[in-house]
């Protein structure tokens, strides 16, 4: 029982982390291997998401295109990349709902706008990673972002 | 609860994932679902080479579609910690064809 | 019409399908982009919850015959069309839609 307890409170889902990650910027790649980089402004149980200020990469790397906004269905989506302090953030509202009597304030999604935040996501990363983020997979001459050549 | 997947005994534990791109992702297990969607904490790329050691891409937090993945493979720690990747050369892996 | 009231109505009455309301986009330009590569552009000129598309005046981008994952800007034009949903990847507006230069070079604030 105890085991099954500490589960509970460790494990999370995939779509209770991206529900949470609402709001914040990320990196999405299809399984195209185009990538979108964008806040999220939505999403669903099927993964499928809905992003504004969208930077969208090409596969290799070397086309860019600005959009306002767009809808990606979530079956095409190879993985996303959140920013680090969302994972904290769910196990925040985790531990606060669980001291609530179940079934009372399951809001999750708390809509906050940070702008001041930089494009790019994830942690101290060299200039290398940094880029490879930025561009999705770009290549640029950094063999950290396009080595893979495929 | 149990999904019979046993992905749960690897919560909280660094794992390998080889991706159906033929990536190699090691990072912190911390959820899954039912449909293999899988929650990466500090997670990293290792880029495979014949030609230099083995690249490592910080990558942090990543949600990996489940339908994306090949392998999940727990990572013994210990052994990780004593290779040297800077002087393993191996053949990318090729994607997996549908 | 009758398909947009419809489609509202069953919103309404509880269930939300798409994380997407698509209403924004009717009468307006969209760019949709199909499983298998194919990309169009047409007016949205109705849709339904299992996100299958009317696009009217609609125009493809042919791919480079070498590499069909790239769009050329060679297209061709199509006029009335029914995207199926299930193939359907991605929509977004096509006003404010524009390729630009590698916006990564610097990151900024990094």
């Amino acid at each position: 029982m105890i085991f099954c307890l500490v589960y509970y409170l460790v494990l999370q889902l995939p779509l209770s982390l991206l529900k949470t990650a609402q709001g914040h910027p990320m990196l999405v790649e299809l399984k195209n291997g185009e990538t979108y980089n964008g806040h999220l402004v939505n999403c669903d149980t099927w993964m499928n998401i809905h992003l504004r200020e969208v930077i969208c990469t090409s596969k290799d790397g070397d086309r860019f295109w600005r959009m306002p906004e767009c809808y990606i269905r979530g079956n095409t989506i190879k993985y996303l990349r959140v920013p680090d302090e969302v994972i904290d953030k769910v196990q925040e509202e985790k531990s606060r709902s669980d001291r609530r009597p179940p079934g009372v304030g399951r809001g999750r999604g708390r809509g906050r706008e940070d702008s001041s935040k930089a494009k790019g996501i994830g942690r101290s990363m060299d200039d290398g990673a940094a880029k490879s983020t930025g561009g999705g997979r770009g290549r640029g001459g950094n063999r950290a972002g396009g080595g893979r050549g495929r | 609860m149990s999904s019979g997947l046993g992905l749960e005994n690897l919560v909280d534990q660094t794992i390998s994932v080889i991706t159906n791109d033929g990536r190699n992702i090691v990072g912190i297990l911390k959820g899954f679902d039912q449909a293999t969607n899988i929650i990466l904490d500090e997670s990293h790329e290792r880029v495979y080479s014949t030609k230099e050691g083995v690249q490592q891409l910080v990558l942090g937090l990543y949600i990996i579609r489940g339908d994306n993945i090949s392998i999940v493979g727990e990572l013994d720690e210990e052994l990780d910690a004593s290779l040297d990747l800077s002087l393993l050369r191996a053949h990318p892996l090729k994607p997996v064809i549908h | 019409m009758g398909a947009q009231t419809r489609f509202k109505s069953s919103v309404q009455s509880g269930r939300k399908e798409t994380v997407l309301d698509l209403a924004k986009f009717v009468d307006k330009g969209v760019q949709v982009k199909l499983t298998g590569g194919r990309q169009v552009t047409g007016t949205l000129k109705g849709y339904d919850q299992l996100l299958n598309l009317v696009l009217d005046e609609a125009t493809e981008f042919l791919r480079d015959p070498e590499d069909p994952l790239k769009t050329t800007d060679q297209t061709r034009r199509l006029g009335l069309i029914v995207c199926r949903g299930t193939a359907v990847m991605l929509v977004s507006p096509t006003e404010g839609t524009d390729e630009i230069a590698n916006p990564f070079v610097q990151p900024d604030g990094a």
